[in-house]
């Protein structure tokens, strides 16, 4: 693994150019590596303590917004609006 | 309370935005909405409380579910194999 490294290394002293291909290679493996990350510890739908944390859905409050983007969806102007019991 | 709940199932037109299932696929919300239903009677006839309450859930999962699949579970139901816990 440390040897990889400096041959890349040895590499791009000779080729400068190659800077920003592993910028922005990196920085895309970085942004999947984040969103599936989120997808796996925050996503509501995905439990992985089944025996103390059974339907992680419902701790949503009302006015919470999971979704990344939403678009003409003002999600403070909403109550709750089911019946307790 | 109750006027409250009397009122929006007076003027209820169909399933209300929930927050807990923004997506397009609403199969959860359906079965939610059945399981508390009737987690809502049980509770309330436990405590000994009147159920109308509940309604609201009945309303809801009537306007999301297929029929099909509101027969199948009233049909584990009685049967008592009901997959879901109530």
């Amino acid at each position: 693994m440390p040897s990889m490294l400096q041959v890349v290394g040895k590499q791009l002293k000779s080729h400068p150019a190659l800077v920003p291909l592993f910028i922005f290679i990196g920085g895309g493996a970085a942004m999947s590596m984040v969103y599936l990350a989120r997808l796996a510890l925050k996503n509501p739908d995905v439990s992985w303590d089944r025996k103390n944390n059974p339907e992680p859905w419902n701790k949503l409050e009302p006015t919470q917004q999971y979704k990344l983007f939403t678009i003409n969806m003002d999600y403070s102007k909403l109550k709750k609006d089911r019946p307790d019991f | 309370m109750s006027d409250q709940i009397q009122e929006k199932l007076k003027n209820y037109r169909t399933a209300p935005f929930d927050a807990r299932f923004p997506n397009t696929n609403q199969t959860r919300n359906c079965f939610q909405n059945y399981l508390d239903f009737h987690r809502c009677n049980k509770a309330l006839s436990a405590k000994d409380q009147d159920t109308a309450p509940c309604q609201w859930y009945q309303r809801v999962y009537k306007s999301l579910c297929p029929i099909s699949w509101v027969q199948k579970w009233d049909d584990q139901l009685e049967a008592g194999n009901f997959p879901g816990k109530i």
